[in-house]
């Protein structure tokens, strides 16, 4: 199997991973989590960085029992879908918790974790995940 | 009007073929063509979704020719996921109707036993997009699981609803002699085999197959010179995409893709959907039989689990959805299934479906899908 991790990629999609900044359609709000100059949606060139909140609530989840690659170590884990204010969807892991503690409208906050290790001597990244909100405010 | 046809279809029993690489399982699956003559294709599709991973092999148009001995004849590889055959038989379709071919060779082949444990769950999730999904562990079966949670909560519906369906499949994979898993089962042995991704349990998906299947498809004007046993015309075919990723979609429980694509289908056939007898559907998750039958008309949006337990898509129903066991039993070699498909139409249209037979059938229908419904192709046959 071909290296899951390149140090380009993991590079490229860095402030992305870390801080949830996404280039958003000023014309239709869309988001894209990469470097763009045309909306996917509605096609307006009209595009600007932005930053997603640090806070979603938390739509739906479930939890992996038969990990991929490079997560063998992780599961089972649990992953979410999370909305945000503005209506942005994304799918990650949720953590700091037992899937007990967790239902639909769950105020959640972002925080910078481990992601997995490609092997015993590939990438080891990093980026967002969730867990049920602990600091105050929005 | 130009037509095209399918003169003659070629399947190998769904299993875990150790022995056989993906150039012996095409040779074989090849060989059970050889009553359609003479061998003049004009092009080769090979359908096959991942090669270059598994066996290291890309290139598969040059190489599967070469295996079957029409080296020279064009030939590319066809790769949209799970829905990577049906794609190739939409491409062939077009190639014959667009004049410049007059008889098309569609292969689809998979050896997906060659992967490992970890490998089989992250390969089909390639589909999705992995910057999105993959790169934060989440699976395939993950999304599917979260759209099942939010299909039995909408709805209000027992788990049943959905699980029933690989009861059924299984049921028809009995009687079919290639299919993976011939065995019957019951919905306690669904809803006690082990979790992947609460709700969505061991038994409601598939696993790592191999398989090959074969078609040969011709034109209207080529068919007179062309010997074979019995034809089926491919009617109409049609494909569309969608919003990658589900839940960004305006309802995540329709399949919109697979709406437009099956409706334009049977249009091109001149056809309504009361008149499809058999149909074939993408069934790699069970939750994924419940929508495809909603988006495509034949259940109200959340009735399909009612109207199976009903008996509507069984021998004696409305229509009767996967004769052979579908995805789930008769098993998912992934680039090879939407040809499997068809393949299993054309043995229903010809009368040769064996225990299988849905009696009186004259049309028949498929829809196929990538990943979670990201692109859907369907296909639409008439009796010759």
């Amino acid at each position: 199997m071909h290296a899951v991790f390149r140090p380009p990629v993991n590079w490229r999609h860095r402030r992305f991973r870390y801080k949830l900044v996404v280039w958003r359609c000023l014309n239709c709000g869309a988001v894209h989590h990469y470097a763009t100059s045309i909306c996917r949606r509605c096609r307006s060139n009209r595009i600007d960085e932005d930053k997603l909140p640090d806070r979603a609530r938390l739509i739906t989840y479930t939890v992996v029992k038969n990990p991929p690659i490079a997560f063998e170590k992780q599961a089972p884990y649990i992953v979410g879908l999370v909305e945000f204010e503005d209506g942005t969807k994304l799918v990650a892991g949720i953590t700091d918790c037992d899937p007990e503690e967790l239902k639909p409208g769950t105020e959640l906050e972002r925080v910078v974790r481990k992601i997995a290790e490609d092997g015993e001597s590939g990438l080891i990244v990093y980026g967002y995940k969730f867990r049920p909100a602990i600091t105050r405010g929005r | 009007m130009r037509k095209v046809y399918i003169v003659g279809a070629s399947l190998l029993k769904v299993d875990e073929q150790w022995g056989h690489s993906i150039d012996s399982l095409v040779s074989q699956v090849v060989d059970g063509l050889a009553e359609v003559r003479p061998w003049k294709i004009d092009s080769i599709y090979v359908a096959n979704a991942l090669g270059e991973i598994l066996q290291n092999q890309a290139n598969l148009g040059a190489i599967v020719a070469e295996d079957i001995g029409l080296a020279g004849v064009p030939a590319l590889r066809v790769e949209a996921g799970g829905a990577s055959g049906a794609a190739a038989l939409v491409s062939g379709y077009q190639a014959i109707l667009s004049g410049l071919a007059d008889t098309v060779l569609v292969i689809g082949v998979e050896k997906l036993s060659d992967a490992t444990p970890e490998e089989a769950v992250f390969l089909p999730s390639l589909s999705e997009r992995y910057d999105l999904v993959g790169f934060q562990g989440v699976t395939e079966s993950a999304l599917a699981a979260m759209m099942y949670r939010m299909y039995l909560e909408r709805y209000e519906l027992p788990q049943e609803m959905v699980a029933q369906f690989p009861v059924i499949m299984h049921e028809h994979a009995s009687r079919a002699p290639h299919a993976q898993y011939q065995f019957k089962t019951t919905l306690d042995n669904v809803l006690s085999s082990p979790v992947v991704s609460p709700p969505l349990r061991r038994l409601e998906t598939t696993a790592p197959a191999d398989g090959a299947a074969a078609l040969i498809l011709s034109s209207s004007d080529a068919l007179p010179t062309i010997q074979h046993e019995q034809v089926v015309e491919l009617a109409g075919a049609a494909s569309s995409t969608d919003i990658v990723f589900p839940f960004d979609r305006e309802d995540p429980l329709k399949l919109s893709a697979a709406t437009r694509a099956f409706f334009e289908a049977l249009a091109r056939a001149g056809l309504s959907r009361e008149q499809v007898k058999v149909l074939e559907i993408h069934d790699s998750y069970s939750i994924l039989a419940n929508l495809i039958l909603e988006s495509i008309g034949y259940s109200e949006e959340g009735a399909s689990g009612v109207d199976a337990k009903n008996g509507m898509f069984d021998y004696g129903g409305k229509v009767v959805i996967n004769a052979f066991g579908g995805l789930k039993a008769r098993g998912h070699p992934l680039g090879a299934t939407g040809v499997y498909q068809a393949a299993e139409i054309f043995l229903q249209l010809t009368g040769r479906a064996g225990a299988c037979q849905v009696d009186g059938a004259k049309y028949g229908a498929m829809i196929s899908l990538s990943g979670l419904g990201s692109a859907a192709y369907a296909l639409v046959m008439k009796e010759g």
